[in-house]
């Protein structure tokens, strides 16, 4: 294990693994959110490590990143509106609020 | 010689700080408490960005994640009580770990041991980019990216605009 690429993406597989596990684990909107940032930082990471540590084009890679960190931005502006959405509308912002009508 | 394991100490230390602030955020009871464990996570990625030699991606980790994304949902938190009365209070319960953990061990399983097995072999230290690059690369080949994530950003924030709006039409 002396390949430092491998170890990044070694890094970034454990960000999606703990986003992944308070995707489902959490209660609340706002705690689901958390988990997605965490995978979004993981995609983030390994696209860096790969553009970087690799013969591809670095100026691609670190534009890809931050373009998903504008990404990131605006999913968690909408996230926020829609908290807000069903905060109102359901008195609190946990997740199985929401799925009150599906039968 | 004596730099190869400074670098591999810090890299050591920044997956340190990424994982023991992921795991704060994963597990915390409360949501203020997850918020600063995510906090300390994006410090570590914009540490092992710095690693990477790709400085300008690790400023705007900073500014964007920590500096805007973060606000962000400190106020969804603020807006909607969750901190001290909310549902994260009683935690996941034993439904909620028991699906959470294949949800987290199935592309584990998947992913490691494909890396482990067919990782591809990278340079040692990576390549350096200047800022300017980026900007020549943002202005000329990639000028579609740009302006496409420009739009998704406006179509987002009205679209939060308008979720948000408090009609006031008298009924």
């Amino acid at each position: 294990m002396n390949n430092p690429l491998v170890l990044y993406q070694v890094v970034a597989v454990m960000l999606l693994c703990l986003g992944l596990y308070a995707l489902v684990a959490r209660r609340t909107l706002i705690g689901m959110l958390i988990g997605v940032e965490l995978m979004l930082n993981g995609a983030g990471l390994s696209i860096v490590a790969a553009a970087q540590l690799t013969p591809m084009d670095a100026v691609l890679g670190q534009l890809g990143a931050l373009l998903v960190m504008g990404l990131a931005a605006a999913e968690a502006t909408l996230v926020l509106a829609i908290v807000l959405v069903v905060n109102k509308r359901f008195g609190d912002a946990a997740a199985d609020g929401p799925s009150e009508l599906k039968g | 010689m004596n730099e190869m394991y400074l670098g591999q100490f810090a890299f050591a230390f920044y997956t340190l700080i990424v994982l023991a602030g992921g795991g704060l955020a994963v597990s915390a009871a409360s949501l203020v408490r997850a918020m600063l464990g995510l906090v300390v996570a994006l410090f570590g990625v914009a540490g092992l960005y710095l690693l990477l030699l790709a400085d300008f991606v690790a400023l705007m980790q900073i500014l964007i994640y920590v500096g805007a994304v973060t606000v962000l949902i400190f106020f969804a938190i603020m807006l909607t009580r969750a901190a001290a009365d909310g549902g994260e209070a009683e935690g996941p319960g034993a439904g909620g770990i028991l699906r959470a953990i294949p949800a987290f061990l199935v592309p584990a399983g998947i992913l490691v041991p494909l890396l482990a097995v067919y990782g591809a072999t990278g340079f040692p230290t990576p390549k350096n980019v200047s800022p300017a690059q980026l900007g020549a690369g943002l202005l000329g080949p990639y000028t579609l990216a740009f302006e496409l994530i420009s739009v998704v950003l406006l179509a987002a924030m009205a679209g939060a605009v308008i979720l948000a709006f408090e009609k006031r039409e008298p009924r």
